[in-house]
């Protein structure tokens, strides 16, 4: 299935007022179709607040936002029928069985019986609940209810995936699935919008990456951009068998090494090693060289952050 | 909004109800102690001999029909005033919301949960009220009157209820203010009139104070049990004849008299005669005529309360929100 013309969503100069707080002041945001894309940034930075806006549940102040096409405001009803969404916390009808819980929304959204079965089927397989048909909601996990609701958002089908912090509370093989559905999503031409706090896994499931601080876009990559970027300094991990003579060997490499301008930065001892950073991978390989003539024993050097973290790290440097 | 989405909302209401209290128990206990207390009033009314004729069905009728009135609008506030304000703390409102079901469709069907279980709380005292019935006393015609009355003035509590539920925030709020308002509607209404009294009342050309309560009789329309014993079809009045001494000197009285012990007939004597000026003339009984009736104002004034509760509850569903209220959480 190819991705449709145009974007899944459109968001240019949106503001929202609450009171005298400020929540968003002219956020721009693009979703494309057939990718995943990640919204990032530190708390009361605007996500949440975005994404109900998405949602057609809350009004923009000022700006524009179409969602498939329509815009939330002038046609919410359309870009309802085009969303599916799934809040940070939500409740379900403790009282009804997985089963019927799909049901009611597969009604609310107007599928017609022999239709509405066949979706079930396939949406309790697709979220792995295939087992648990009959179960009551409220003896679901904490995980099992996260995927119920992903399968309830996407019950009619939706061209355009919101999912607040979907990985929260879920264990790790349940965030591989859910990693895997939403790659899977995506492939078949829908547009996924993520937020989430956990870089380490959107750097996985995300191709694009929105970063908001303060309710402004800051930043909007492409992932593959962000790893090449030669900007990327990160942080490094060095083990070493011998801590002593690796602080001290640490010390002293500042010196040596005339290409690391700004020097080793803060350098924080580590249980069997110790960080260092930000570096290049030029300057990293040259701190090993010098390390490994002065004898010290060490047994790994990786870099501790990702692209993403680090330029996560790097926006929001600015507050402190 | 559409007959089928409302049909949807309130099948889900209706459903996660019934699977969460234990409803049986306390329908079971409700019917027990409602009939139950009929049947002693009745067993009661047998021993009082003293009515003087007439079953005791009428005043049992009465009776048991202003009790399950006032009872039944004291149950309802718990059915509805948590429906929309405890969807949105449980979070399940905004997930509902999201879908192509229009404000109104949840409006509706929530409203038609709701009020479809007060009505069923009312179906349960129906066997203590379809005795006298039964026995002739009330005709059939009065008995549909009056459950049909109260089937509409158990929506409007329903409604107003759940129109606080959608206008305020926290659960708790919605309920204390919903039973208050079937306070004021019940207690309230006769408070106001009596204090209304003394300050409306003329002094009249003799020096004495002229009570103007054709001013205010509106006061007490709204009153539920008003409203139901007006609207309740009077019983036949009987033709009361004293014939003294025969030839053309006697002295004769001829005239109607309602059947006593009629609960219903003699409140809804009392707000009628309100409507009259009748100034300082204190007629007799026999000559006593009714006033015009009092409850289709009432009647409607409430059912327009409901219906502005029903509007603002959909109102309040609307979506996207701008303008968001205090202390509500959108998801």
């Amino acid at each position: 299935m190819g991705a449709p013309e145009g974007l899944g969503i459109e968001a240019r100069g949106v503001s929202r007022r609450f009171g005298p707080v400020q929540a968003l002041r002219g956020l721009d945001l693009t979703v494309p179709y057939g990718q995943v894309t990640a919204l990032v940034g530190p708390n009361g930075a605007g996500k949440t607040t975005l994404l109900l806006i998405l949602a057609t549940l809350l009004r923009p102040g000022e700006g524009r936002v179409r969602v498939a096409g329509h815009d939330v405001r002038a046609d919410p009803g359309a870009a309802r029928r085009a969303l599916g969404w799934m809040p940070d916390t939500f409740g379900v009808y403790d009282q009804l069985t997985v089963q019927e819980y799909l049901e009611f929304f597969a009604d609310a959204y107007g599928l017609a019986k022999e239709a509405r079965a066949r979706r079930i089927r396939a949406l309790l397989t697709l979220v792995h609940l295939d087992e648990q048909p009959g179960q009551p909601v409220h003896a679901l996990s904490r995980g099992q209810k996260q995927r119920l609701g992903v399968a309830r958002a996407l019950v009619h089908r939706p061209r355009v995936l919101l999912l607040d912090e979907p990985a929260s509370g879920l264990d790790p093989r349940s965030r591989v699935e859910l990693r895997d559905l939403l790659r899977s999503l995506a492939a078949d031409g829908v547009a996924v919008l993520v937020s989430s706090h956990i870089l380490s896994e959107l750097e996985e499931i995300a191709d694009r990456v929105v970063l908001v601080d303060h309710g402004r876009t800051v930043g909007e990559h492409a992932m593959a951009d962000l790893a090449e970027a030669a900007v990327a300094r990160v942080r490094w991990r060095i083990r070493s068998l011998d801590r002593e003579r690796l602080a001290e060997a640490l010390t002293m490499a500042i010196d040596d090494l005339p290409g690391l301008d700004p020097g080793l930065g803060p350098v924080r001892e580590l249980p069997g090693g110790a960080e260092v950073g930000p570096l290049t991978e030029t300057e990293a390989a040259g701190l090993l060289a010098a390390l490994v003539t002065r004898g010290v024993p060490v047994t790994g050097l990786a870099p501790a952050g990702s692209a993403l973290e680090s330029a996560y790290l790097a926006m929001t440097e600015t507050r402190r | 909004m559409t007959a089928r989405g409302a049909a949807l909302v309130a099948r889900q209401e209706i459903r996660t109800r019934l699977r969460t209290g234990r409803w049986r128990v306390l329908l079971a206990v409700w019917f027990a102690v409602v009939n139950g207390l009929a049947l002693l009033f009745r067993l009661a009314l047998e021993a009082d001999s003293t009515s003087r004729y007439g079953s005791p069905g009428v005043p049992m009728f009465g009776g048991v029909l202003l009790a399950v009135l006032v009872l039944t609008l004291l149950i309802t506030p718990a059915l509805s005033a948590q429906s929309i304000n405890g969807d949105r703390e449980r979070g399940t409102l905004a997930t509902l919301q999201v879908t192509p079901l229009a404000p109104g469709d949840i409006a509706f069907g929530k409203l038609a949960a709701s009020w479809g279980t007060g009505l069923v709380v009312l179906l349960l005292t129906v066997p203590s009220l379809l005795w006298p019935v039964a026995e002739g006393a009330i005709g059939p015609m009065r008995a549909v009157a009056v459950l049909l009355v109260t089937a509409l003035l158990i929506g409007v509590v329903c409604a107003v209820s759940q129109g606080w539920s959608a206008l305020l925030a926290r659960s708790i709020t919605s309920v204390l203010l919903s039973y208050l308002t079937v306070f004021a509607l019940i207690v309230g209404t006769p408070l106001l009139f009596t204090i209304a009294v003394p300050i409306t009342s003329e002094q009249g050309v003799d020096g004495y104070d002229n009570d103007r309560t054709d001013r205010i009789w509106w006061l007490l329309a709204p009153n539920p049990v008003v409203i139901l014993a007006d609207a309740a079809p009077s019983l036949p009045k009987r033709r009361i004849i004293i014939d003294e001494g025969a030839g053309s000197g006697g002295h004769r009285v001829d005239y109607y008299e309602a059947p006593p012990n009629d609960p219903l007939g003699s409140i809804s004597r009392g707000v009628r005669r309100l409507r009259l000026d009748d100034g300082h003339y204190r007629p007799s009984y026999a000559e006593r005529s009714d006033g015009p009736p009092v409850w289709p104002f009432g009647l409607a004034f409430d059912l327009v309360l409901g219906a502005g509760a029903v509007w603002v509850s959909a109102s309040r569903l609307r979506t996207p929100l701008y303008r968001v209220p205090k202390g509500v959480r959108i998801a």
